[in-house]
């Protein structure tokens, strides 16, 4: 009896503890902000979230950090929470509105802005920031078509099934065509999970298949996974007649292009860029401004072995 | 004298004690709610909030019944949370190609009656342990998801019939809560006032009596796998529906806190015993731990500390409240 009476004791003791060292809401003025989130832990969100935190704290609001593990149905959950604390905003981070979209209007109904930081945009948000696929893979492929002489034997690796993947992809389908003399040899899609192992296979079963010098000049790829994979199976085969481009600039790509492998190029997202613009966008919200649109990017820059 | 006053005190110490074994998480429960009411008043201890979190716990509720199932005649179905996954998965695949929402809510489950049907004959045809039989299954399970989306959210050609159980409401209530409330009696009903359930319970307590009383033991534990798993099927296809998009991981995280609710159940109402009414206020607590810790921005990580602190509670109230009978 003592003994279970002392378990319960110390439980509710736990909560208590833990409940006011949570701290107390909006009172002292401040603007609280929830930051959500299913992917903490994935290295480019995290940038996103530390940026975010950043500026909230420039800003002088007050950041509220909510990672689900990867579970978007607890996402929703945690949303709801923070719609019923009434926050005074919600910025999701790397997370499919479209997974949301009930949330996203009770958020609406209730006065609360839904901003996203590399999310997407739907109905009833303020407003997204991400990158311009389209710009990001115009600026990639017309740095790996000028460096070819644009002439040459291309391989595509790609995955179009994926929005932004395929913004990237029919941007190249587009400079193909005012290139003529950069033949494709052939487009392969990647298979997701597992891009970098699947890559490198293909990319292996192609050099078998074009043994001939310049018969493979380049390989594009729709993001850095996979370019990351066909290189490796460029090195290991000890060809040096190919170069290969990816897309996201993260940390392995921009480590490899430095060692000088055959990946020569990428672009790297401004991910803390999204998180000013988010901010940015925030405070016009509060001051009862207009956002100045509902999809705003934030400027990639171009890695090559000269910045790395 | 003194005699009689030392045997009154003695048995209503009893008496105290038998309530608190009974009702002790139940107790903490009311205490933890009556706290974040007293320290959010204006939205924890609202009504919105109310149902709010009788629609969040409506998964946790469902999919830890279906555990409390498997537990009850001592086994564990690791597998549940995959089973959500895939269920949710393969009713989202099938409403996103024009088939009709029944058959989109009914496949799932008669998939899942199979695989937890299967479940249970390797573990009690071989007699290897459920353990590492239902994690293996998981493993095959989220590699079958994987093979189904291509890793992708299935969101595209959903229509909004199939949103309507997990999004709308029949008059304030939402339609989640009303499910998770008939599945909690229906199976209450099931466990308790059926010789099935007897059954189960008694294979549970004692298997080889059971075997020797003449009990189909094999063909129950079978059928509590089945149930489980069909279960956590449900739990997949309502989750989808709540998030109009399946994701293949979407169930996974389920999985523990189904048993995390239904070893704080153990410690109410029946003591020791896996059973439904429990594991709904355990759920329940799970529930309005995460909701209100949310609200007053509790870190997440403080979340996960003291929620795993409170299942290591419980465990340690259940086992003294054996011990004590």
């Amino acid at each position: 009896m003592k003994k279970a009476l002392s378990v319960l004791l110390s439980i509710v003791f736990i909560v208590s503890l833990a409940a006011c060292s949570g701290g107390s809401s909006s009172k002292d003025g401040a603007k609280n902000i929830s930051i959500l989130t299913p992917f903490l832990s994935s290295v480019t969100t995290n940038e996103m979230v530390e940026a975010l935190k950043k500026q909230a704290e420039d800003h002088g609001w007050k950041a509220n950090v909510i990672d689900t593990k990867g579970d978007v149905g607890q996402l929703a959950s945690r949303m709801e929470d923070v719609i019923a604390s009434k926050t005074d905003a919600i910025v999701i981070v790397s997370t499919d509105p479209n997974q949301l979209k009930a949330q996203i209007q009770s958020a609406k109904d209730k006065g609360i802005p839904v901003l996203g930081c590399d999310s997407g945009y739907i109905d009833g948000m303020t407003m997204n920031a991400t990158s311009d696929n389209t710009e990001m893979s115009k600026m990639v492929t017309t740095h790996l078509f000028d460096s070819l002489g644009k002439k040459g034997n291309l391989v595509v690796l790609t995955y179009r099934a994926h929005p932004g993947v395929l913004k990237r992809t029919l941007l190249l389908d587009e400079m193909l065509q005012q290139n003529p003399d950069v033949k494709k040899v052939t487009e392969m899609q990647v298979e997701v999970p597992g891009p970098i192992e699947s890559a490198r296979k293909e990319m292996e079963s192609l050099l078998l298949a074009n043994k001939a010098e310049g018969s493979i000049t380049a390989v594009w790829t729709g993001w850095d996974e996979p370019a990351i994979g066909a290189a490796q199976a460029i090195e290991a085969s000890g060809r040096k007649d190919i170069v290969v481009i990816g897309i996201d600039g993260n940390s392995q790509a921009v480590d490899m292009i430095k060692k000088g492998s055959p990946l020569v190029a990428t672009v790297k997202q401004n991910f803390p860029g999204m998180a000013e613009i988010v901010a940015q966008q925030l405070e016009n919200v509060f001051q009862g401004k207009e956002v100045e649109g509902t999809e705003l990017y934030a400027p990639a820059s171009l890695i090559t072995k000269d910045n790395a | 004298m003194m005699e009689t006053t030392k045997i009154t005190k003695t048995s209503s110490s009893v008496q105290w004690s038998k309530l608190f074994r009974s009702y002790g998480t139940v107790i903490a429960g009311i205490l933890i709610i009556i706290m974040f009411s007293v320290l959010n008043p204006g939205s924890f201890a609202t009504l919105d909030n109310a149902i709010n979190i009788s629609r969040q716990i409506s998964f946790l509720v469902i999919i830890g019944i279906g555990a409390t199932i498997v537990m009850s005649v001592s086994e564990f179905d690791l597998s549940i949370g995959a089973m959500a996954s895939l269920g949710g998965v393969i009713a989202a695949k099938i409403i996103a190609s024009g088939g009709p929402l029944w058959i989109a809510f009914v496949v799932p489950v008669l998939v899942a009656l199979i695989i937890g049907f299967i479940n249970g004959w390797i573990v009690t045809q071989f007699r290897v342990l459920s353990f590492i039989t239902t994690l293996a299954m998981s493993t095959v399970l989220g590699g079958f998801t994987f093979w189904l989306t291509g890793g992708a959210t299935i969101f595209e050609n959903i229509p909004d019939s199939f949103r309507y159980i997990g999004q709308k409401s029949l008059g304030s209530i939402p339609m989640l809560s009303i499910v998770m409330l008939l599945v909690t009696i229906l199976f209450w009903y099931v466990m308790t006032q059926t010789a099935f359930g007897r059954r189960l319970y008694a294979i549970g307590g004692n298997e080889s009596a059971s075997r020797i009383a003449g009990l189909r033991v094999k063909w129950n534990k079978n059928a509590a796998f089945a149930l489980g798993a069909a279960l956590a099927a449900l739990t997949g296809v309502l989750m989808a529906s709540r998030l109009g998009s399946a994701h293949p991981t979407a169930g996974n995280g389920l999985f523990l806190q189904a048993y995390a609710a239904a070893y704080l159940g153990m410690t109410s109402f029946k003591e020791g015993v896996p059973n439904i009414w429990g594991t709904f206020v355990g759920a329940a607590i799970i529930g309005v731990l995460a909701n209100g810790l949310t609200i007053m921005e509790v870190p997440t990580f403080m979340q996960d500390v003291i929620t795993g602190v409170i299942v290591i509670a419980a465990v340690i109230m259940q086992r003294l409240g054996r011990n004590a009978q």
